[in-house]
C-alpha cells in the first residue's frame, strides 16, 4: 500500500537547513492501522502530511498504491488526494465560511459526484450531527468541528485514511469518541489507517506503532515482534 | 496631559502595529482622489492668476468701448475729453474675411490697429524688431495661415482687395480672445491699410474696439461708469480690465468646476474604500474593544482613538495626494501654456493645496465615523462568545447620518462653488449609491436563492458571493459607480459627435457665404449656379439693434449684469420673408398676408426671446438700423430649432418693411467636398469682400476642441476607474487570507490548482459584470438626462459603447481579481495549514 524509501526532509528555519526527516523508510500493508509515536518535532506530522501528497520531500519516494508521488505534478498530486486519502488534521482545518454540510459535500463535489448534499447530511447523520448542518464551524465545539472534518475525509471512502493527532485540541471523553469513529471506519471501510500521536495509550490500539526520533526511525513494534 | 488623552493617543498608536494593509490601502483610497483635486485646482489658480495678473495685457487697456459700429461723435468725443486728461487711445476692428494667395484662399480673423499698439503687454513676433511690422501695406500672421496657403515671409498675400506683404510671423499677441476655437488663423495689419481691403461695407459684421490706458493712479470703474453714464447706449459695451475676457473666464471657471466635481466623485469612490477598509477593520478588532471595555475603556475613547487614527491616515494620504496633483500640474503646465495668449503661471497654489487636504480629510473621517460608530454597540460579553459574523446589540446611529450627509454636501457645494450644482451632485450620488447597492442587494440575493449550478466552479464562485465574508456589496457599488461615471462620459461625447456628424459634411451646406452687397447679389448667384450646377440660397440680412420694447425706451443698466440683459444689447440680424421659413413652426398667431403686410411692418418672433424681451402678439418692437428707427407690430410667434445649420433668426419682418435699409445678403451653398476649394477660390476671386466660412471644417475644429475637454474629462474619470479599482483590490486584500486559507484547504482535499483559479475567475467575472450592468445602466440613464435636460441633444450613444463598459468592468475585476489570489494558488497545503 505505501512504501517509503530513503526520505528526507529539509527546511530552512531563520537561515539555517533543519533536517526534519532524514533517511526514512517503511512500508505499510493495506487496511493495517498504523500509529506513528514520537516526541514533539520528530518530524510525526511532516511524513504524514508527504505521504498525504500535501508537500514533496527533499529526497527519497514515496510509492501509494503502486503510484510514484514524487512524479506527480502539482495537479496530479491533487488528483491523488482527491481520490486516495482522506486527512483530519489536528485543528480540523473546516472552511469557516461553508456551513458543516457544505464542508462535508467539498471533496464530493470536487469528484463530481451528483447525489452530494444527500450523501453529506448522510454522513453528518453517522458522525451524530444530522442536527447541525447548517451552521458554521465557529458555532460548533471543538469535537464537532472534527467530527465533520472526520466525516469529511471518509466521505469518498479513500483507501488511505490520515489522522494527524486527530484528538490534539480535544479533552480525553471527545478524543475517545473521535478514535472510536475513525477506527470503525477503518475496519467498515477496510481502508489503510495512519494516525499521528505522541499519546501512548492511543498508540496501542493500532495493530503497529512506528516510533520516530530526530527525524528517524527509533522503532518499529511489529518490526520488533516480527524479529 | 490627562490621562484620558493619553490613554486614547497611545492606543491610536498602539493599534497600528500589524495593520499596514488596511493602512496602506486607505491612503491608496483618498491620494488619488485628492490628486486630481489638486491637479485642477491648482491649474484653475495659475490661470486666474495668470489673467489677474495679465489682466490689462489681456483687454489690451483699462477700459474698452466695444461696438458693432464705429464710435458715434458723442462716444468719439468722451474718448477725446479722456485723452485731454491723459490717456492714451487706440482702435482695434476685427472682423473676418478672406485672404488668398496663389490660387489658394483660407478664412482669417483679420485685426486693424491703430499706431501705438499694443497698450499693454507685448506683441512677440518673428523676425523680433523694436520697429513695428504692419503698416504700408505689411501684415504679421499667424504661423499657420503661412502653411496652409504655402507661403513664407516676404510673399504677397491679398485681404479683401487689399495687397499685403508677409512682414514676419505672430508668436505671441497679448489681447487674443483665448477663444476655445476660431474661425482662422489671425492677421494683424495697420488701421490705414484696412480701407483699401474694401470690406468695410454697410451691413458688415465688424468688432470695433476703443481701447484706453488711463494715467497712472486713475480710476478704471470710475471712468467706466462715467462713460456708461454719458453715452447711456445699449449697444456700447463698456468694460474695464477686471473684466478683461468674461467669457474665456467664464468657459474655464465652468471646465474646472466640472472636472474638479468628476474629480470629486474619484474622492467619493475612495470613501466608499475608506469605509470598507474600516469596517473591516473595526470587525477584526471586535474582540480588542470588548476586552477594552471589560476592562473599563469608555465606547468614547476607543472611539476617540480609532478616530484619530483614521484621520491622521486620510491626511497622510491627501499630503500624498496634493504632492501628486501637484506635481501633474507643474508636468502639465509648459504642455497648456502655448494656448493662452501669455504664458501660463504654473507654481504650488497654496489654496488647492488647502482645499485638496480638507476635501480629503473631511471626507475620511465622514465616512469613517459610520462604521466606527460600531464600536458604541461591541458588549463586553462579545469575548465569552463565537459567531462566524456577530451580531451586534442596539440599532445603528441613524441620526448620525445626518451630520454625515451634511458634511459631504457641504464639501461638494464648496467643490462645486454653486449650492444649487453641490446639491445636484450630492443627490446624484446619493440615488446612484442608493440604486447600486439596491442592485447589489439584488445580485446577492439572487445568488442565495440560484438553483444548484452544475459546474463545481460556477457552484463555488456564485456561493462565493452570498458566503459570510462576502466583499461582493463593496465591489459592485464602487465599481458600478466609476463605471457609470465614465462610460457616462462616454455616451455624452458619443451623442455630441453624432449630432455633429449629423449636421456635418452630409446635411450641412458646404459655405456659408457673408457679406454679399445688394449690388453683387446677382452676380454671385450667377456665378455659384454656374461652378456648382445649383442654385445657393440667398437671405437678406439687416444689422439693427434693439431700440424700444412696446414703446419703452432700452437703456443700458450698468448694474445688470451682462447675462441678464444679452437680449437687449446683443445685436440683431433681420430678415424679411413673404412666407414663414420652413421647420419654423408657427406656435402664435398666424402668417402675414400680403395686403396685412403692406398696411403695416410685421414681425415674426422666436418664442423664447419674446418671452425674454416680454412682447406678446400685438405688442410692439423698435429697430435702431444704423440711426433710423423702425417700429413693427409682433403678428405671430415662431419655434426655431437653433442647432440646425438653417439659416435662422429672432425676428422676420414682412416683406418691404425693411426696404431702403443697408442690406446685405448670406448665402449657404451646397457643394461636393471635391469642389470646395474651387467653388471657394472663384468666389474668393470675383468677391474679395465675400467672406466663406467652410462649414465642414469649423465642424471638425468643434470637433477637435470637444476632443480635447473629452480627454481632459476622461483623464478624471479614469482616476475613479483607478480608485474604484483599488478599492475592488483592497476588498480582496481584507479577505485575503480568508482566501489562502479556503484556497489550501480546497487543494488539501483535491481540488487542483485550475479548479480553484476557475472559482476565483468565476467569482470575479461576475462581480465584474453585474458592476458593469449595473453602472452602464445608470450611466446610459445619467447620460439621457443630461442630454435631454442640460444639451438639447438627441442620444446618440451606441449599444456597443454600453457593451464595453461591461466588458471593460468584467475584464479589469478578472484582471484585479487574478492579481490578488494568483499567488496564493502556488502555495504548498502543509506550510499553510501548519501555521494554522
Amino acid at each position: 500500500m505505501i512504501s517509503v524509501r530513503g526520505l528526507g526532509m529539509r527546511l530552512e528555519s531563520g537561515g539555517q537547513p533543519v533536517h526534519v526527516l532524514t533517511d526514512v523508510s517503511l512500508d505499510v500493508p493495506a487496511r493495517q492501522f498504523v500509529a506513528i509515536a514520537g516526541p514533539s518535532g520528530s518530524g510525526k506530522s511532516t511524513l504524514l502530511g508527504l505521504i498525504a501528497g500535501l508537500d514533496r520531500p527533499t529526497t527519497g519516494t514515496i510509492v501509494v498504491n503502486g503510484v510514484d508521488l514524487t512524479s506527480l505534478s502539482e495537479d496530479g498530486l491533487a488528483r491523488f488526494r482527491r481520490d486516495t486519502v482522506g486527512y483530519v488534521f489536528q485543528s480540523f482545518h473546516l472552511i469557516p465560511t461553508l456551513t458543516a454540510l457544505e464542508n462535508v459535500a467539498v471533496p464530493l463535489e470536487l469528484a463530481d459526484e451528483s447525489e452530494a448534499p444527500d450523501r453529506a447530511r448522510e454522513l453528518l447523520r453517522d458522525v451524530g450531527l444530522a442536527e447541525r448542518a447548517h451552521h458554521y464551524p465557529v458555532q460548533l465545539s471543538g469535537g464537532e468541528q472534527q467530527r465533520v472534518a472526520v466525516a469529511r475525509a471518509v466521505a469518498r471512502r479513500p483507501t488511505l485514511l490520515l489522522a494527524d493527532e486527530p484528538t490534539g485540541n480535544l479533552d480525553s471523553a471527545t478524543g475517545k469518541q473521535i478514535i472510536d469513529l475513525l477506527v470503525a471506519l477503518n475496519r467498515n471501510l477496510g481502508s489503510t489507517l495512519v494516525l499521528v500521536t505522541h499519546d501512548p495509550a492511543l498508540a496501542a490500539l493500532a495493530d503497529r506503532v512506528i516510533t520516530l526520533r530526530d527525524g528517524r526511525v527509533a522503532g518499529d513494534e511489529q518490526e520488533r515482534d516480527a524479529v | 496631559m490627562p490621562s484620558s488623552a493619553r490613554f486614547v493617543l497611545g492606543l491610536a498608536w498602539r493599534e497600528t502595529r500589524g495593520a499596514g494593509r488596511h493602512f496602506a490601502y486607505l491612503v491608496a483610497c483618498i491620494m488619488l482622489g485628492v490628486g486630481a483635486l489638486v491637479a485642477v485646482g491648482s491649474f484653475a489658480a495659475g490661470l486666474e492668476r495668470t489673467v489677474g495678473r495679465s489682466a490689462r495685457a489681456l483687454m489690451g487697456g483699462d477700459v474698452e468701448i466695444r461696438s458693432a459700429h464705429p464710435l458715434s461723435a458723442d462716444a468719439g468725443a468722451a474718448v477725446s475729453e479722456l485723452t485731454r486728461e491723459g490717456a492714451r487711445t487706440l482702435s482695434v476692428s476685427e472682423l473676418v474675411a478672406m485672404s488668398s494667395a496663389a490660387g489658394k484662399s483660407q478664412i482669417v480673423e483679420l485685426k486693424a490697429v491703430g499706431s501705438g499698439y499694443p497698450l499693454y503687454g507685448n506683441l512677440v513676433t518673428d523676425p523680433a524688431t523694436p520697429e513695428p511690422l504692419i503698416g504700408s501695406g505689411r501684415a504679421l500672421v499667424h504661423g499657420s495661415l503661412l502653411s496652409r496657403l504655402g507661403l513664407k515671409v516676404g510673399d504677397r498675400l491679398t485681404i479683401g482687395e487689399g495687397e499685403f506683404t508677409v512682414s514676419g510671423v505672430i508668436l505671441q499677441e497679448p489681447d487674443r480672445a483665448v477663444g476655445v476655437f476660431s474661425l482662422g488663423p489671425r492677421v494683424l495689419i495697420d488701421a490705414g491699410d484696412l480701407k483699401g481691403t474694401r470690406l468695410i461695407r454697410p451691413g458688415s459684421r465688424v468688432r470695433y474696439r476703443e481701447l484706453i490706458r488711463l494715467p497712472r493712479g486713475s480710476d478704471a470703474e470710475a471712468v467706466k461708469e462715467r462713460l456708461v453714464a454719458r453715452l447711456n447706449d445699449p449697444i456700447l459695451r463698456v468694460t474695464t480690465y477686471t473684466h478683461a475676457q468674461p467669457g474665456v473666464r467664464r468657459f474655464w471657471r465652468q471646465l474646472t468646476v466640472y472636472l474638479g466635481l468628476t474629480g470629486l466623485v474619484a474622492l467619493m469612490v475612495g470613501g466608499i474604500g475608506v469605509a470598507t477598509s474600516v469596517r473591516t477593520f473595526v470587525r477584526g478588532k471586535l474582540e480588542t474593544i470588548a476586552v477594552l471595555k471589560c476592562l473599563g475603556a469608555d465606547w468614547r475613547q476607543v472611539l476617540a482613538a480609532y478616530l484619530c487614527q483614521t484621520v491622521l491616515l486620510g491626511l497622510g494620504g491627501s499630503l500624498l495626494g496634493a504632492a501628486l496633483g501637484s506635481a501633474v500640474q507643474w508636468a502639465l503646465t509648459p504642455v497648456l501654456s502655448p494656448m493662452m495668449p501669455v504664458p501660463l503661471e504654473g507654481g504650488l497654489s497654496p489654496r488647492a493645496i488647502l482645499t485638496g487636504l480638507t476635501m480629503g480629510t473631511g471626507l475620511t473621517l465622514l465616512f469613517a465615523l459610520w462604521p466606527l460608530l460600531d464600536v458604541r454597540r461591541v458588549p463586553p460579553a462579545l469575548i465569552l462568545r463565537h459567531d462566524v459574523e456577530p451580531r451586534l446589540p442596539g440599532r445603528r446611529p441613524w441620526l448620525a447620518a445626518i451630520p454625515i450627509v451634511a458634511g459631504l454636501t457641504a464639501l461638494a457645494v464648496w467643490e462645486a462653488g454653486s449650492l444649487k450644482v453641490g446639491a445636484i451632485f450630492i443627490g446624484g450620488l446619493a440615488g446612484a449609491l442608493i440604486l447600486l447597492a439596491a442592485g447589489a442587494r439584488l445580485v446577492i440575493e439572487g445568488a442565495r436563492r440560484l438553483p444548484r449550478l452544475r459546474s463545481l466552479a460556477w457552484r463555488q464562485a456564485v456561493a462565493n458571493l452570498h458566503r459570510p465574508g462576502s466583499h461582493a456589496g463593496i465591489v459592485l457599488v464602487s465599481l458600478g459607480l466609476a463605471v457609470m461615471l465614465i462610460v457616462a462620459v462616454a455616451l455624452l461625447e458619443q451623442s455630441l459627435r453624432a449630432e455633429l456628424a449629423e449636421r456635418g459634411p452630409g446635411r450641412a451646406p458646404a459655405f456659408f457665404f457673408i457679406d454679399i452687397q445688394p449690388d453683387q447679389a446677382l452676380a454671385f448667384r450667377t456665378l455659384v449656379a454656374e461652378k456648382t450646377g445649383r442654385e445657393p440660397s440667398l437671405t437678406p440680412v439687416v444689422r439693427s439693434r434693439l431700440a424700444a420694447i412696446n414703446g419703452a425706451p432700452v437703456s443700458q443698466d450698468p448694474r445688470q449684469r451682462r447675462e441678464e440683459v444679452w437680449y437687449l444689447s446683443r445685436e440683431y440680424v433681420l430678415t424679411w420673408a413673404a412666407e414663414p421659413p420652413p421647420e419654423n413652426p408657427v406656435v402664435a398667431g398666424r402668417w402675414w398676408t400680403a395686403e396685412e403686410a403692406q398696411r403695416e411692418p410685421l414681425i415674426s418672433v422666436e418664442e423664447e426671446i419674446a418671452k425674454n424681451l416680454g412682447v406678446t402678439l400685438g405688442g410692439t418692437l423698435a429697430f435702431d438700423i444704423q440711426g433710423v428707427t423702425v417700429t413693427a407690430r409682433v403678428a405671430n410667434l415662431r419655434r426655431v430649432e437653433w442647432q440646425t445649420f438653417n439659416t435662422n433668426f429672432f425676428v422676420i419682418f414682412s416683406q418691404g418693411a425693411l426696404d431702403g435699409a443697408p442690406t446685405t445678403w448670406l448665402a449657404t451653398v451646397r457643394v461636393p467636398p471635391a469642389d470646395e476649394l474651387a467653388v471657394q477660390s472663384a468666389v474668393t476671386t470675383a468677391f474679395p469682400n465675400v467672406t466663406a466660412i467652410p462649414i465642414r471644417e469649423v465642424l471638425e475644429r468643434i470637433a477637435g476642441v470637444l476632443d480635447q475637454i473629452a480627454l481632459a474629462i476622461r483623464l478624471l474619470a479614469g482616476v475613479s476607474i483607478a480608485t474604484g479599482l483599488i478599492v475592488t483590490a483592497g476588498a480582496l486584500s481584507v479577505s485575503r487570507h480568508q482566501r489562502l486559507y479556503q484556497s489550501v484547504i480546497l487543494k488539501a482535499l483535491g481540488a487542483t490548482r485550475g479548479l480553484v483559479a476557475r472559482v476565483f475567475a468565476v467569482e470575479y467575472a461576475l462581480l465584474g459584470a453585474a458592476a458593469g450592468l449595473g453602472g452602464t445602466a445608470l450611466a446610459a440613464a445619467l447620460a439621457a438626462g443630461v442630454l435631454h435636460w442640460a444639451l438639447d441633444v438627441r442620444w446618440g450613444g451606441s449599444p456597443v459603447t454600453l457593451a464595453w463598459g461591461v466588458a471593460a468592468s468584467t475584464g479589469l475585476a478578472l484582471a484585479v481579481g487574478f492579481l490578488g489570489t494568483f499567488r496564493l494558488l502556488g502555495r504548498r497545503p502543509l506550510a499553510v495549514l501548519r501555521s494554522e
